[in-house]
């Protein structure tokens, strides 16, 4: 008998969306991040080109490489240190659960680096195990307290993230227990659906009043980070300079959530190799470059993406999925409990639910214990290591003796679309695509 | 403070119980991010008079720009004049007392405390809100999505009278309605949780 044949338009998941629809009337919520396959130009289309006769490389696994990383040179009297260029993205205590949140704390600061807070303001414990606390200033103003904000090392101005440009946070009723409703003043149990846009300022003149606000509050101490959503990130990155960050914050849109309507995962925003790429030119044609430090997030997997997106102009990386996965997110464990909320290991994007198997995206008290917060906090430190030290070996085969000295020259794009994308030759050619 | 120039940021953070008149006119964000201050603006304030303000006093004695009290968390914002869009917005507790009108979508996202407006309100007042409860003593010109009329119970009645007597100099308060008089809005909680109906809602807000 032949095979029987699906449609190509109409395949089986979109077959079972619509009449999802068509049951509910609601659309679709879900968590992770885009789980479309990945067409677009992607990091995995770049490759490095170490050096043979004509550079010299260093010795991959003993010469010294340094990767201190300086974060807020431009205005902040106290610029953040860091031992590592891979930092902890902003998730909140309540997409999260308190183990979570310690256990990232903790982990990013055994491996010299910085964690952020959230949509929901600061964990007491969160702050007692950082070693770099980046507090997170959001549309909603969740949990807002100026004693937490002057007890941080940079404040971090949220307009938008890459998951769901355009748009507020989301936290589900079955997250909003007693404890976060009463740290974010909201009833207990609503499907929590954050602002879109900061209520007290509207566009990028505002913001610069805002910005000198939040100097004030903290004596120009720390460094203000502005951070965005990947859209228009050419305009969006020189107006964020203009408003007087220190540092901004590019989200691609392989950027991860804890919720959000699905179609902002799958078709909204730019993938995080563009935004970098128009980020570096933005500031460069403003002659910023190098004095307003970048951070790239979306989707950064391991060493060779963050090595790649330092070498096309981010001074630093945040990644939130793949630390969430350092603590077991998605791991062959409980898998009766990820049967019961119709998800699979290696197949699970139902942070919403609350029902995280393995106690990372839920307050459910049982299913958070599971997380042990110290065998978590070593995970993650493990993780943080292990990446830059794939960071280092990239850069010393390149010849640099500092991670930061990694640069465009370092590589060649393997197709035409990332030629075009990043202004680098297509491998075999000395051709960039699109000029 | 003297000759304030309406520069913006004045009196941000102030953590302290001390007490600071502005002769004149403020900025932006004047008291903003504050925890126990007492602020007494003579003239107008601009945007985001103590946003998110911990606690204190802030008394303007003119007009506020837009976003006054954006995201309070707790204290009290008096304006004896009008409070421009956005009064009280996301506001998280505390009280906020307008004198005279305030403008378009005022308690948006309002989550908790009390919004008090002598005057006439603008459209869209009470958009989505959850637990803030609004005072409203002339004219609504439109309710936002989910904000709902609700009764005054005499309990009510007599705290909004002496919430107003104690806070507006006694010649504003004699002005305005008596408190049994206010309309009280409230959220409908149609929005708190996704439902099949929220889809009219919308329609229904558009």
């Amino acid at each position: 008998m032949a095979e029987l044949q699906t449609s190509g338009i109409f395949a089986p998941g979109v077959i079972e969306d619509i009449q999802a629809k068509a049951e509910s009337g609601l659309y679709s919520i879900r968590g992770f991040g885009t789980l479309r396959e990945r067409r677009w130009a992607t990091f995995d289309d770049l490759t490095f080109l170490p050096c043979s006769l004509t550079r010299i490389p260093l010795e991959g696994y003993r010469e010294k490489c340094s990767t201190k990383t300086v974060l807020g040179t431009r205005f902040a009297k106290k610029p953040i240190e860091l031992d590592i260029p891979i930092m902890i993205t902003g998730m909140s205590w309540g997409a999260l659960s308190f183990n979570a949140k310690v256990a990232l704390a903790k982990g990013a600061a055994s491996a010299g680096s910085s964690n952020t807070t959230g949509d929901g303001g600061m964990l007491r414990a969160e702050r007692d195990n950082s070693r770099t606390l980046i507090y997170e200033v959001l549309p909603s103003r969740y949990g807002i307290n100026i004693h937490h904000m002057r007890e941080a090392d940079a404040i971090e101005l949220t307009i938008g993230q890459g998951a769901k440009p355009g748009t507020g946070g989301l936290l589900l009723g079955s997250k909003v227990s007693d404890r976060i409703a009463e740290q974010r003043d909201l009833p207990i149990g609503v499907d929590q659906r954050s602002p879109a846009r900061h209520p007290d300022f509207l566009g990028p003149d505002d913001m610069i009043i805002k910005v000198e606000e939040l100097r004030e509050a903290t004596d120009w101490q720390v460094p203000i980070f502005i951070k965005m959503g990947a859209s228009r990130v050419y305009d969006d990155v020189k107006l964020a300079a203009k408003a007087g960050a220190d540092v901004i914050v590019v989200d691609g849109m392989e950027g991860g959530t804890g919720a959000s309507p699905a179609i902002f995962q799958e078709h909204t925003g730019i993938p995080t190799l563009a935004a970098v790429c128009e980020a570096r030119l933005a500031l460069e044609d403003i002659g910023l470059y190098g004095e307003v430090q970048l951070i790239i997030s979306g989707g950064i997997r391991d060493g060779v993406d963050a090595a790649k997106a330092m070498a096309l102009g981010a001074d630093a990386c945040y990644i939130g999925t793949a630390s969430l996965i350092a603590l077991n997110c998605n791991k062959p464990i409980y898998e009766d409990d990820y049967r019961a909320i119709g998800a699979a290991p290696h197949a699970c994007h139902h942070c919403h639910t609350g029902r995280c198997p393995v106690g990372i995206t839920t307050q459910d008290p049982e299913l958070m214990n599971r997380l042990d917060i110290d065998q978590g906090a070593e995970r993650v430190r493990n993780l943080l290591r292990a990446m830059t030290l794939e960071i280092q070996m990239l850069a010393r085969s390149c010849g640099k003796s500092n991670i930061h000295h990694l640069e465009p020259e370092d590589l060649a794009a393997l197709t035409l679309d990332a030629s075009a994308v990043c202004g680098i030759p297509l491998a075999g050619t000395r051709k960039v695509f699109g000029k | 403070m003297l000759n304030p120039a309406a520069r913006h940021n004045l009196a941000v953070a102030i953590l302290h119980g001390v007490h600071i008149r502005i002769a004149g006119s403020a900025g932006y964000y004047c008291g903003g991010l504050g925890d126990g201050a007492s602020i007494e603006i003579e003239g107008s304030a601009g945007w985001g008079l103590a946003e998110s303000m911990l606690s204190g006093t802030v008394v303007v004695h003119g007009n506020a720009g837009s976003g006054a009290a954006a995201a309070l968390r707790n204290g009290s914002v008096i304006v004896h004049g009008d409070a421009a869009a956005r009064l009280g917005v996301s506001m998280k507790g505390g009280e906020v007392i307008v004198a005279g009108n305030c403008g378009y979508m005022a308690g948006f996202m309002a989550q908790k405390g009390t919004l008090i407006v002598c005057g006439d309100a603008g459209d869209a007042f009470a958009d989505s809100m959850y637990a803030t409860v609004c005072y409203v003593g002339g004219k609504i010109a439109s309710l936002g999505t989910d904000a709902v009329l609700s009764a005054l119970d005499p309990a009510e009645i007599e705290r909004l009278e002496a919430s107003l007597s104690a806070h507006l100099p006694p010649a504003v308060r004699r002005s305005k309605p008596a408190a049994a008089d206010f309309k009280k809005v409230i959220a409908g909680r149609k929005l708190w949780n996704f439902d099949k109906r929220e889809w009219r809602t919308w329609q229904e807000a558009l």
